[in-house]
């Protein structure tokens, strides 16, 4: 039976991180993930924000984490090559009641030890954006604010997690913990077993799902809370430069406007309690909502311009902070539980967080090799004409256009579906390299990628997915002699 | 690389285009990006093309082959698997394409005809609100991967719209053995040519839901069902009507876009409601020397309309590099009614009339009988009176060089007549 150190539950945006800073120390590390890809339900369907943090209360552990993983990001641009795009916010203040409380969230945010923060006067305000609603009194200007590619940042993290030791089971489901002659055996997907010292519980909705597997009584139960949003299409690009706010009520921080790295601009979310923790359900009130909501921050959204709506759920717990600890019932068995907002933003301060944390129980030692670069990865389309020229040169098929909406090559996709964590089906692709995250959807490259796929993997074109196993977009062939 | 006209798009369109360069003395290069010419006729396999052009039925690649042999039998000079990525103009057009042979290159043109055709609306332009699992995708794909593919993408079937593809694709999908359960559309009338319903829906037993929609989609990772309501007269969901149907399928049909996109950067002027550019009666738009025709300049029912109007492009792009002494423009808006959705041209340049001007238009409703005026000032130049007007079927006028009475703007209106 293999034997890990330490067995990292979930492949999010927060079991990720974990994994890559495990990676810097002398353990066996393993992340499994019950999901056929990394980064598939909170990291692939959230807000994309890199929050300052005005929002969490004082002296809470999420004020703490988000603040200290605001800064950190910095630093991960460079290392991890992943884009980040300084906006800077705007909480908008609109009637005299919640100028007091932005007054209140300025001294939050100060208590918090967010950096540059400033009331803005309405003057102030409305040159810095051009399409504010009206009736705007003031507003709160956080300049740390940022916004990066949530999925892109789990998938650099486990690629450089891998690249340091790091191993990745993917279609794993665990379905049984025991606790063997003082370490873990998991039992995955009713059949294999694995073995490792200690347990880290990354699993976001299913974190009490899990911790149930081992604990007599889980000290927290995730409350999944359903948010819905608008995708604009990149053509609406400058119509908002910073991530605008509404005054955050107990709901969460209300429905937000968020320009994205890619010119997108995301319109949402709504804040709903829901009883399914996969469901993906987008509902006319919700989507009523946000246009509602959104229209008083900003005057004429385009929302014909929209190309998508979805919607993501948030592991929300019954705890109202993170929760994060050794657990008080087994030993070596470390909760990351209750990450909801501004979870992506606090995700690298939280991976420190536990390394901290393991060593109160484990003792830790530093690897002598750590490489903590992840090559850089740059779309055909953004290179220089030299570059362009030189790869072309190596191979033609950098001079086939697939998806002309978001400008991705055949090579690209090529290197994609072989790539460090190469995926083989449509949505997989399109989380890599947008190839159909376009105004058309895919109508027009899907049946290239399709094909592409089947080349690249010598595999029939109706046994390629759409993205789960046995998801296939073709069915029976028509023109076989039956 | 230089040419006098560079044509964006060998469809139907473009090559209708394209052939009006043939032996005119000038230099004209076709890009596609497809490995092959004809667009999406190839797709098309059914018949019903070519009654007006060709007075005859042909399927959808028999059409596309007359043109294309003609086009290969010409000296014209054509580029396939080639993208055009943006366009350019200072002097003249900058075409920025690639393809496997060159990589990335520039085309210099002196004019430029975008036939780049349309592409299909899809589930998130329109919200569905529901679950988002896979078994959801635009009829014409559907119909890509089956007729050029050769596979089927599901065995039981709903369709929301009643456009023309997803008529088409009922009746396609019913003969390879797939059950269509049903068409719902939003609108009181369907949005497809009359023949489409009697030939692709009743003579297969399909139901048409008309002023019905989706309200709900249900699957974990696959389409597991959908679930159809009424709609009151604000498109609203009436309770209590909901229809649930378990299917594998869910193909859209509800509406056709322009693709000029990749053209964004020249930033010629739009018309918000066909989705492309404003042009004049020579298909020319705000930017001198860019034409557009065919799909990409608005949906249009048939085929043959596409060729015609494309025609008629080409050969005012042969004029533009021909006439050495253009006179300046003298363009004025065509205004319309509220019965009238849009019309090509929007706009006439007065001062250069040819001898007749064709509109196309829609209307936004309705009506056995109408009357379609074209005035100019409080005079009526032009009057036409049509037996049945509906928004799926497509009306023209034409106005002849000596009927218009002075440069002032004209207004076509379109009046409901009572039996």
């Amino acid at each position: 039976m293999l034997m890990y150190d330490f067995v990292v539950v979930g492949a999010g945006i927060i079991g990720t991180m974990i994994a890559r800073e495990l990676s810097r120390f002398e353990v066996k590390t393993l992340v499994i993930e019950k999901e056929s890809d990394v980064a598939n339900h909170q990291t692939i369907a959230n807000s994309a924000i890199i929050h300052s943090g005005h929002d969490p209360e004082e002296n809470s552990l999420k004020a703490k984490l988000c603040v200290l993983g605001n800064t950190l990001y910095d630093d991960l641009e460079h290392e991890l090559n992943i884009p980040l795009l300084q906006t800077g916010a705007l909480v908008i203040a609109r009637t005299n009641e919640e100028v007091e409380s932005l007054n209140m969230l300025y001294k939050r945010a100060l208590k918090n030890g967010v950096k540059d923060v400033q009331i803005l006067s309405k003057e102030e305000l409305y040159k810095k954006e051009t399409h504010l609603a009206e009736g705007i009194l003031k507003a709160l200007s956080l300049p740390t604010t940022k916004v990066t590619y949530p999925w892109e940042v789990a998938f650099a993290a486990m690629e450089n997690a891998i690249m340091n030791g790091a191993k990745l089971s993917l279609n794993s489901e665990i379905t049984k913990i025991e606790f063997v002659n003082h370490s873990y055996e998991l039992t995955i997907n009713h059949k294999r077993k694995i073995k490792t010292h200690a347990i880290i519980n990354a699993a976001g909705v299913f974190a009490d799902h899990v911790a149930k597997m081992i604990e007599p009584e889980v000290p927290y139960q995730i409350t999944p809370r359903r948010g819905e949003y608008f995708v604009l299409d990149k053509k609406v690009k400058g119509f908002v430069q910073h991530v605008l706010y509404p005054i955050p009520s107990k709901k969460g921080k209300g429905v937000l406007l968020v320009p994205q790295v890619h010119g997108n601009i995301l319109v949402g979310p709504t804040s709903e309690l829901v009883d399914e923790k996969e469901t993906l359900k987008t509902t006319k009130d919700g989507l009523n909502k946000i246009k509602e909501d959104a229209s008083l921050l900003a005057k004429n959204i385009p929302f014909d311009q929209t190309i998508r709506t979805f919607a993501g759920i948030r592991a929300t717990s019954t705890y109202k902070d993170f929760y994060i600890k050794h657990s008080s019932f087994a030993k070596n068995f470390f909760h990351v539980a209750g990450i909801d907002s501004p979870g992506l933003t606090a995700a690298p301060a939280i991976a420190k967080y536990v390394i901290d944390l393991i060593k109160n129980h484990i003792d830790l030692k530093p690897k002598e090799f750590f490489n903590p670069i992840r090559a850089k990865k740059s779309p055909f389309f953004t290179l220089d004409s030299n570059t362009q020229k030189m790869l072309f040169e190596k191979d033609k098929r950098y001079g086939r256009l697939i998806c002309k909406c978001e400008k991705v090559t055949e090579m690209e996709i090529v290197e994609a579906i072989h790539g460090p964590l190469g995926n083989d089906t449509i949505k997989g692709l399109k989380k890599r390299i947008r190839a159909g995250s376009g105004l058309c959807q895919g109508g027009y490259c899907e049946s290239e990628i399709l094909k592409i796929i089947a080349r690249e993997t010598k595999k029939p074109l109706n046994k390629i997915n759409y993205y789960h196993p046995n998801t296939p977009i073709l069915k029976q062939e028509t023109k076989v002699n039956k | 690389m230089n040419f006098d006209i560079v044509i964006i798009g060998g469809g139907a369109a473009g090559l209708a285009a394209a052939l009006q360069c043939k032996d005119k003395k000038v230099s004209a290069l076709l890009i596609e990006r497809d490995q092959s010419l004809g667009g999406i006729l190839n797709q098309c396999i059914h018949n019903g093309f070519g009654l007006e052009v060709f007075d005859e039925e042909l399927t959808g690649p028999e059409y596309a082959a007359r043109y294309s042999h003609s086009f290969l039998n010409s000296s014209l000079d054509y580029m396939l698997d080639t993208t055009v990525v943006d366009i350019i103009k200072n002097e003249h057009f900058i075409i920025k394409a690639m393809n496997t042979k060159n990589g990335l290159f520039d085309i210099h043109a002196k004019a430029v005809i975008l036939s780049s055709g349309c592409y299909e609306r899809t589930r998130g332009a329109i919200h569905i609100p529901g679950e988002r699992p896979m078994g959801i995708m635009p009829a014409g794909s559907a119909q890509r991967y089956l007729n050029i593919d050769g596979y089927m993408v599901g065995k039981r079937i709903f369709i929301l719209g009643s456009g023309d593809i997803g008529l088409i694709m009922a009746r396609r999908m019913t003969l390879e053995g797939a059950k269509v359960l049903g068409v719902a559309e939003i609108m009181p009338y369907s949005n497809g040519l009359t023949r489409n319903i009697v030939q692709c829906l009743n003579d297969f037993d399909i139901p048409l839901y008309l002023s019905h929609t989706i309200t709900n989609i249900e699957g974990h990772h696959k389409l597991k069902a959908i679930t159809i309501q009424k709609v009151d007269s604000l498109y609203q969901p009436i309770e209590g009507t909901e229809k649930r149907f378990v299917v594998d399928t869910l193909l859209l049909s509800v509406g056709l876009i322009p693709d000029v996109q990749m053209f964004d950067s020249l930033k010629f002027h739009m018309s918000p409601t066909t989705k492309s550019a404003l042009v004049n009666q020579h298909y020319e738009t705000s930017i001198e020397g860019l034409f557009v025709c065919g799909n990409a300049l608005h949906v249009h029912d048939l085929v043959d309309y596409v060729t015609i109007e494309s025609a008629r492009a080409g050969l005012c792009a042969v004029q533009y590099i021909k006439d050495k002494n253009k006179p300046s423009k003298n363009e004025q808006f065509v205004n319309i009614n509220e019965n009238i959705r849009y019309v090509v041209p929007q706009k006439i340049d007065f001062n250069r009339l040819d001898d007749q001007i064709e509109f196309l238009f829609r209307s936004t409703l309705k009506a056995e009988r109408a009357l379609i005026k074209v005035m100019q000032g409080n005079q009526v130049i032009k009057e036409k009176k049509v037996k049945y007007v509906a928004p799926a079927e497509m009306e023209k006028i034409s106005v002849s060089k000596n009927e218009f009475i002075n440069h002032e703007p004209i207004t076509m209106i379109l009046e409901v007549l009572q039996i």
